[in-house]
């Protein structure tokens, strides 16, 4: 029993503890659970001896699943998906905390199903297995269903059913593409294996790997799934209803680790598994990453409810993320990166002071609530504080992982000097750039109607004046708080971390950006000489064709 | 008195020539800035930055504690003299020709390879050499004395505020301590936006004000917009010279020669302009700073007029070398000064609220400053910045007194011979003392640093504008006229004032709400101002003396005790210095008959006093001429407009608004309805529709009756056999 399986089992134990025990200790076993699973995730990474490699660690392999197809519960982590576990157990127990006084019906369900989700999420990001990636990444799925359709708004149904259906749909169609880079590796090597080093391998293999249009297919079918979990402009429609109706430890969750498990889907089978096809879908994925920025930032501007804002928001910020990725170097890829972890953080928290509010207000209109500064100033300093962090306020954690990503855009282009040419340049990080001031726009428009301003509460919201934050919910904060400043001002011991395990994941990109443009400049050359030729369909794969040539 | 004149012009001007780099055609390219080395022996320098941080911690525990007494007040004090003492320890040490690195933090650092464009760091590190700490001279001196003067300014809100307030004044020092002295251009991003923070928390003081909100919403925003291209100027530095660092950069900009880098190289000074732009308030992002007198006023003299304004002006003068290779960027950025300086003195000679008016005057002085940046005297502008800094705190200080002592009354039309009143001589003086050093009066500080700007800009060899210098002498009436008004009427004048709607005297609490005025109402009998005491007095006079004392550099060389001028030796050892063209000695320039440089003097020196004078006759001798004067251009037709759209500030906020927050808003909620109605109605739930309209269409056959069930059964076995018997055709006939 090593500590990846007692990560993924303890929860599993609190939940039975649950059920067994009363329903008024469910709260506290759940913490605690979590807890310790955040403890241990915590020594795990002390003993972490990769940090600057981007091996993966414990290298052996797992328990075998279903050994016929080569499915086996391989658990392991390199330094990205480390950051990604410490995330996830860190704001699981904060969002259990700060559920205690606002669950109050079905508590032992409610904690319970939280257990799940910490244990089901753990697994997609610990899985080396694309099967069991994806079981973990499914997973997920059921337990925020009832937390929202059961402990949310008023319009929890609708928003539960199209938040499974949605992520579900999406999320079938990545499994046809793992299934189906599965098959072709059987079919090329004749064993069975849904490794994902393995199938990464087997689709860079420049001999029997997939051709140019099967690895455009796989990807853009593989994306239709984390585009969706991301979410990513045009399909993240179900985002802001399901954050507008869960209650907030699970928008707290869904912002800070579920929308990650789409770009890491990105980031650890997409984007290794088919290089051509992302170079080839490149500009169209980075279009619809700007125009969520741009977009998404102008429909915060105009929101009255302050959670959608911020769920809006979280569209816009994804989209620095993806637009980090699609960069296709290491500046952009780190950003990215680091970009997941600090809008768990500083989004996770906002959730969290939101979610504060609601429970004393009863409401989150901005029309309603205002200037709440003179009422309760240490929830405001809080907020103007996680919302700086949002702004990315350098010397704070989001600013690291903005100005790369957009820095990363920039020298994304095709003659870039750092070795690593890229499909972007800088038009695209000119115009994400805009983001950055439509940000401060939106965000600093809700702080003016929230927090400062004339104060403006509810009519009916009691008698009695609103106390400001007691010492559980400023131990909920308070940590946030000081990940948030620890990252902004050290973030160097994390970048270089990111760096292998991005040089591994993007390795195989300069040269699939050069058989692209080399492609696109020579197309009507190309094109003659394929007629006059005859053309040879086993040799599909470009790159073959490319490096046979003097 | 011409030759006088003369005489003293030779030897100031003459003083540029003695350590000019020699002459040559062309832009100067960066090869007498030192190569920096490091010293880590020198780690103390760091207690600059870390004093002010220990101290805003300091202030944050007073906030948390609910300390209701001055202790954040003394803090703050004590670590801003302290940090000042740092600061001239270090200026005494460190050799001026030797640039030094202190590394104190590792920041952001991470290589993906070897070599150039393979890695990046961005770290902690500080970056002294004169220029650096000629910035922070003023910086901490000023925020010392600033911070003295709030420790009274501010007392009402003992208990409330004040922490809060003291927390605000320290992160300022912390964030423009790492703006100035920083070797890197993300550390100075990383102070860039920590002054904005401050600006947006200490404008935004008094929260529950609506104004006051929305002002620090828009100077942050506004900001925001500048930033934006200091960001991708450092991209594109960082994808030319493969660094952020400045002693890197200077380093490749020398390999590079003239012109360096690629296309996009050009870009550079003009993404950097923008952000020196916004933060200190320019064309076409100046629109925030007045609004920004929302803030205290001590607030205002220390980051809107001193201090943070003015970090433009040094990320030019720092970034000069790069601006020297494309004299395109150089034209933009005098051109740009010298707009701002005419459109900023019209706007302020039409308003009505003192701190307005000082508001408009310290834009219009930026815009000064700015111009002497683009005609090449990086050294006129530092010095215009440092004298500067000195009158204009003192005003906006003195302007403070009136309103602690007025119950925030700010109108000059209510406030007349204050000079009489019992408690204010000193303020009115030392106004006085300002107003002469802003009109630019005959020799006073604020008159040779601008004079240096406008002889720059008339005679340049390689950079003069002689339009904007014509354009800067027209200003330069103007302030003189806008700035006696103010004088004129507030401290002149018959004993008369209405007291403002305020209980305490401290700005802000109350304002609007009919409450507060109930007490005092208009009621001249109850009212006594309140007169200022030891702190503010003392700054004042300090202040005073000290803009006095800013010319000091310039008298000591004209009276012939020194050969040089300290400002500018100081600059001459610095990336600024690089600017200071020789004046070609064979012909000297010639103006209206005289000598270029004396003409020059005669010329600024007859436009301030003749502002100075009609300012006498509209604002003291008969101030109902006045009012004539602005009813009979109301009357005419075809003067209406000028009067209406100067006190309109020339209708540019509604500008703005029109052509960008409108659009956008209407945008926002066209794509706010597009989401939720078309991707999100139409094509998201319509595709959830598909099934349950396929169930639907086939329902009629699954209805119970067994006609339906057979047909189907049939359908299905047909299908099935014809399936069958083409896989037996296509079987056989292979």
């Amino acid at each position: 029993m090593t500590i990846p399986h007692m990560l993924l089992l303890l929860p599993m134990l609190g939940m039975v503890a649950i059920i067994a025990a009363p329903e008024k200790q469910a709260k506290w076993i759940s913490f605690g659970a979590s807890s310790i699973v955040f403890l241990l995730s915590v020594v795990w990474a002390i003993q972490f001896p990769e940090w600057r490699s981007g091996r993966f660690w414990p290298e052996e392999s797992g328990a075998g699943v279903m050994t016929r197809f080569g499915v086996s519960l391989e658990l392991g982590v390199d330094s990205v998906s480390m950051m990604l576990v410490l995330l996830t157990t860190f704001l699981t127990p904060l969002s259990i905390l700060g559920s205690f006084s606002s669950i109050t019906t079905r508590e032992r369900e409610f904690y319970g199903w939280f257990l799940v989700l910490l244990s089901a999420m753990q697994l997609a990001f610990m899985s080396r297995d694309a099967i069991l990636f994806y079981v973990g990444y499914e997973f997920t799925l059921a337990p925020m269903f009832f937390l929202i359709s059961i402990w949310g708004g008023p319009e929890r149904r609708p928003a539960g059913i199209k938040f499974f259906l949605f992520t579900f749909l999406g999320s079938v169609i990545t499994l046809a593409a793992i299934v189906y880079v599965a098959v072709q590796a059987y079919g090329a090597t004749g064993v069975w294996s849904f490794r994902i080093p393995d199938l990464v391998a087997f689709c860079n293999n420049p001999e029997f790997g997939l051709s140019h249009s099967q690895s455009t297919w796989v990807f853009g079918a593989l994306m239709a799934g984390f585009a969706v979990k991301t979410p990513f402009f045009p399909v993240h429609t179900w985002l802001p209803l399901a954050h507008d109706q869960a209650p907030t430890a699970g928008s707290v969750i869904l912002a800070g680790t579920l929308l990650k498990l789409g770009t890491y889907g990105v980031y650890r089978i997409a984007l290794p598994m088919a290089p051509d096809g992302a170079v080839a879908l490149c500009t169209f994925f980075a279009v619809l990453s700007v125009m969520a920025i741009i977009n998404m930032a102008l429909v915060c501007w105009v929101q009255k409810d302050v959670k959608k804002l911020i769920a809006y928001s979280s569209v816009a910020h994804m989209g620095f993320a993806m637009l980090g990725l699609f960069s296709f170097n290491p500046i952009g890829v780190e950003g990215s990166v680091m970009y997941m972890v600090n809008h768990g953080l500083s989004t996770g928290a906002l959730f969290l002071c939101v979610g504060m509010i609601y429970e004393r207000y009863h409401s989150k209109d901005m029309e309603e609530i205002g200037g709440l500064a003179k009422r309760m100033p240490i929830w405001a300093v809080f907020m103007v504080f996680f919302t700086l962090s949002s702004v990315g306020l350098p010397g704070l954690n989001g600013f690291v992982g903005e100005f790369l990503c957009l820095f990363g855009a920039y020298t994304a282009s095709h003659d870039a000097a750092t070795g690593y040419p890229g499909v972007l340049g800088p038009w695209f990080a000119l115009i994400a750039a805009v983001g950055l001031i439509l940000g401060a726009m939106y965000l600093l428009i809700m702080l003016g109607k929230v927090v400062w301003g004339p104060l403006r509460e509810p009519e009916a919201h009691g008698h009695e004046p609103v106390k400001d934050l007691g010492f559980r919910e400023i131990a909920i904060l308070a940590p946030l708080a000081l990940a948030c400043l620890w990252i902004g001002l050290q973030p160097s011991p994390m970048l270089r971390a990111i760096v292998p395990s991005a040089k591994i994941v993007i390795a195989e990109y300069p040269a699939a950006v050069e058989r692209y443009h080399a492609e696109r400049n020579a197309a009507p050359v190309v094109e003659t000489l394929t007629s006059a030729e005859a053309p040879s369909p086993g040799a599909a794969r470009p790159g073959a064709d490319s490096e046979a040539q003097p | 008195m011409t030759a006088t004149l003369a005489s003293l012009c030779s030897v100031l001007l003459g003083a540029q020539e003695t350590h000019a780099a020699p002459a040559g055609a062309g832009p100067v390219v960066a090869h007498d800035i030192p190569a920096a080395i490091t010293a880590p022996e020198l780690s103390w320098a760091g207690w600059i930055i870390w004093l002010p941080l220990l101290s805003s911690i300091a202030c944050a525990l007073c906030a948390a504690f609910r300390v209701k007494n001055k202790l954040p007040a003394f803090v703050t004090v004590l670590s801003f003299a302290a940090a000042f003492g740092v600061t001239f320890w270090l200026h005494r040490i460190v050799d001026p020709a030797q640039p030094v690195v202190v590394p104190l933090l590792h920041w952001m650092d991470f290589a993906w390879g070897d070599g150039n464009w393979h890695a990046f760091g961005a770290h902690f590190s500080l970056y002294v050499d004169e220029l650096t700490l000629f910035w922070m001279l003023f910086v901490t001196g000023l925020g010392t004395l600033i911070a003295l003067y709030a420790s009274e300014y501010m007392e009402s809100d003992v208990g409330k505020g004040y922490s809060r307030f003291f927390f605000g004044v320290s992160i300022f020092i912390v964030a423009m301590a790492a703006l100035v002295m920083s070797d890197n251009l993300v550390m100075l991003y990383l102070g860039w936006e920590g002054v904005g923070l401050a600006s947006y928390l200490l404008i935004g003081y008094y929260y529950t004000r609506p104004s006051a909100v929305a002002a620090a919403k828009k100077a942050f925003i506004m900001n925001r917009v500048g930033d934006l291209g200091l960001a991708i100027g450092i991209f594109l530095i960082w994808t030319n010279y493969g660094t952020v660092e400045y002693d890197g950069l200077f380093r490749a900009i020398e390999a590079a020669g003239n012109p360096a880098g690629g296309w996009d190289a050009s870009l550079i000074p003009f993404c950097l302009m923008l952000g020196a732009f916004g933060k200190s308030a320019q064309i076409p992002l100046y629109v925030w700073l007045p609004d920004a007198m929302e803030g205290p006023t001590p607030v205002s003299a220390l980051i809107h007029a001193a201090t943070m304004v003015t970090a433009g002006v040094y990320l030019i003068a720092r970034m000069f070398p790069l601006f020297l290779l494309h004299p395109d960027a150089l034209a933009a950025v005098a051109w740009i000064g010298g707009l701002t300086a005419l459109l900023a003195a019209t706007i302020g000679m039409a308003q009505y609220d003192i701190k307005r008016i000082f508001a408009y005057s310290t834009v219009s002085q930026l815009g000064y400053m700015f111009l002497g940046l683009g005609v090449g005297t990086a050294y006129g502008a530092c010095y215009h910045t440092f004298t500067h800094a000195f009158f204009k705190a003192l005003l906006f200080l003195t302007a403070g007194a009136v309103m602690h002592g007025f119950a925030g009354q700010l109108d000059l039309r209510r406030l007349s011979g204050l000079r009489r009143v019992p408690g204010f001589a000193l303020v009115s003086w030392t106004m006085l003392v300002g107003c002469l050093w802003l009109s630019a009066f005959p020799f006073s500080a604020g008159f040779f640093s601008k004079d240096t700007i406008l002889a720059a800009a008339m005679f340049d060899p390689h950079h003069a504008q002689p339009a904007l210098a014509w354009m800067g002498l027209a200003t330069a009436g103007l302030t003189a006229y806008y700035t006696f008004r103010v004088w004129f009427r507030v401290c002149a004048g018959p004993v008369a004032f209405v007291p403002g709607d305020e209980l305490h005297g401290a700005d802000g609490h109350g304002r609007g709400a009919p409450s507060a005025s109930a007490s005092h109402g208009n009621d001249h009998g109850s009212f006594h101002p309140h007169a200022p005491r030891l702190a503010i007095n003392g700054v004042l006079l300090v202040l005073a003396i000290g803009a006095v004392l800013a010319g000091l550099p310039t008298y000591l060389v004209l009276s012939g005790q020194t050969k040089e001028n300290w400002v500018e030796s100081m600059m001459a050892h610095s990336s600024a210095a690089l600017g200071a063209q020789p004046a070609d000695s064979h012909e000297h320039p010639h103006l209206i008959g005289m000598d270029g440089h004396t003409a020059m003097f005669v010329l600024s020196s007859v436009v301030g006093l003749a502002g100075i004078a009609i300012a006498w006759v509209l604002h003291l001798g008969n101030r109902r001429l006045a009012d004539r004067l602005r009813g009979a251009m109301l009357a005419r037709r075809w003067l209406r407009w000028l009067p209406t759209a100067m006190e309109h500030k020339w209708y540019v906020d509604e500008l703005y608004h029109a052509c960008f927050r409108l659009p956008m808003w209407v945008g926002g909620h066209l794509l706010h309805f597009f989401d939720k109605h078309f991707i999100d109605g139409l094509l998201v739930n319509g595709i959830g529709r598909v099934p349950s309209f396929l169930g639907r269409l086939f329902q009629p056959l699954y209805n119970g009756a067994l006609q339906g069930y057979a047909a189907t059964m049939a359908g299905a076995v047909a299908l099935i056999l014809a399936w069958v018997v083409w896989k037996w055709i296509v079987g056989g006939g292979a």
